[in-house]
């Protein structure tokens, strides 16, 4: 009966990701009290939420070891847009409960 | 538009054929992007002559391009580039100052030595640290003839007119010369050489040695130059003209 626990651990994931996501949505809305400017982010806004993470990390791979630099998409871009890192990166962060150690060195005004 | 059976067929082939491309290739341009090149073979030319010993252009330029701070205590002072003086033991020659940096070798020790992969040469010849794999080991620093490199042991906050564009540093992190990869990498020239040829004597020069039209090929080829201890056959990117 392998599907079943399949279908029970398709279940579970589904359940812990889900009330995140929507409540990230519903935050989608207050825009503004996070901070954040312009139209759209460099990618679709959902994908975003799901894969920024990978999205940097791959990154500084490929710009530090390969010195592929996209201007638009560097992590230096974000707060162009994102402008306070305490309401919008931060706070989602503390949220989910991850403490990436990226600002030690990289400047990101709070 | 009137078009026949023929032209609309062939159209439909069109549409067939770009959606058979392989994904990632663009038909239309993708965003700016730039990437290191095997082609290149970055290098620096220091004329020993025209460096003066009370000028530190190269050192200044480097600590506010790159943020990197001064400590009180020297053992535990950041360098990626010092002035150097070079006295004659017996006393026959003047001695002569020079600036000193990592010599971006082309057979670097510091990578043959890094369990992490941290320390690595890109395609275009430029050794660099990638500060997010470094453990702090410090191999790389024993192996270093040049003594180029330094371990962070302070934690560092940005100053007030520090440059923002460039990260700062995290404790326990090996680091050392980037030749300015930052700004390799938009076309422009490391800070040092920018600022010896601005506010210094212009000993130094910077450019591709794989290039047979750029001053730095050219020179390197027409005149005597040396680099650092060749006797290791390390074959350094860094050349030092009248030592
Ligand atoms: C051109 C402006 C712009 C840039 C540059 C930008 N973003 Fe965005 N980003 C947006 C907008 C607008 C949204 C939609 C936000 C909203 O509705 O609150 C967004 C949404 C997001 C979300 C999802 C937020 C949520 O509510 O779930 C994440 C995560 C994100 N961005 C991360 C980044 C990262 C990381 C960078 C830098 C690599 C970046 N963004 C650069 C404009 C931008
Ligand atoms: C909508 C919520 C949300 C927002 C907004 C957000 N993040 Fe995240 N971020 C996450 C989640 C969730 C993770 C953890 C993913 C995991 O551990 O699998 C994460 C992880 C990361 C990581 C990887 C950490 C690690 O050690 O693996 C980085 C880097 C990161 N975020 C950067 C940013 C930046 C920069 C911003 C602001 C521009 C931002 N994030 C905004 C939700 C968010
Ligand atoms: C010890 C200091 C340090 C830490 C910690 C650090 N970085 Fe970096 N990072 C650097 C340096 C130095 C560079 C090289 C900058 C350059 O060449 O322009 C870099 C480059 C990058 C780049 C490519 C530059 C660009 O324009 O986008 C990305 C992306 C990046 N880091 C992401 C991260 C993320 C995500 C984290 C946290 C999970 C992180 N870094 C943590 C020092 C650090």
């Amino acid at each position: 009966m392998a599907w079943i626990r399949f279908l029970g651990a398709l279940l579970a994931v589904f359940m812990t990701i889900a009330p995140l996501v929507s409540n990230a949505d519903a935050h989608g809305d207050a825009k503004h009290d996070r901070g954040t400017i312009g139209e759209k982010c460099i990618k679709d806004t959902d994908w975003m939420r799901r894969n920024h993470m990978n999205m940097l990390m791959e990154k500084r791979h490929v710009t530090v070891r390969e010195g592929v630099r996209v201007p638009a998409e560097s992590l230096l871009n974000c707060k162009t847009c994102h402008t306070s890192r305490e309401k919008f990166c931060d706070k989602c962060h503390s949220y989910v409960g991850v403490q990436p150690d990226c600002f030690e060195c990289h400047n990101y005004p709070k | 538009m009137n078009m026949d059976r023929r032209s609309v067929l062939g159209l439909g082939g069109v549409v067939a054929a770009s959606a058979m491309i392989a994904p990632g290739i663009h038909l239309i341009a993708a965003p700016e992007r730039t990437e290191a090149s095997g082609q290149s073979r970055w290098a620096m030319l220091v004329d020993v002559n025209k460096c003066d010993s009370d000028c530190t252009a190269c050192t200044t330029a480097c600590r506010q391009e790159n943020n990197v701070p001064t400590f009180d205590d020297p053992q535990r002072d950041i360098h990626w580039i010092r002035k150097v003086e070079l006295k004659d033991k017996k006393g026959k020659r003047p001695s002569v100052s020079l600036p000193v940096l990592c010599n971006h070798c082309e057979h670097p020790p510091c990578v043959d030595v890094c369990p992490t992969e941290a320390s690595f040469i890109r395609k275009d010849g430029i050794v660099l640290v990638d500060k997010h794999r470094c453990i702090g080991c410090r191999y790389c620093m024993i192996a270093c003839p040049y003594k180029a490199r330094s371990l962070v042991y302070h934690a560092t906050e940005l100053s007030e007119n520090g440059n923002a564009d460039v990260p700062i540093r995290g404790k326990g992190v090996v680091e050392k010369c980037t030749f300015c990869v930052h700004l390799v990498d938009q076309g422009k020239k490391p800070a040092c050489v920018d600022a010896c040829q601005k506010d210094g004597n212009g000993a130094m020069i910077f450019g591709d040695l794989n290039d047979g039209q750029s001053e730095i090929s050219k020179r390197v080829h027409e005149i005597r130059t040396q680099t650092m201890r060749a006797d290791l056959g390390l074959n350094p990117a860094v050349h030092y003209q009248g030592l």
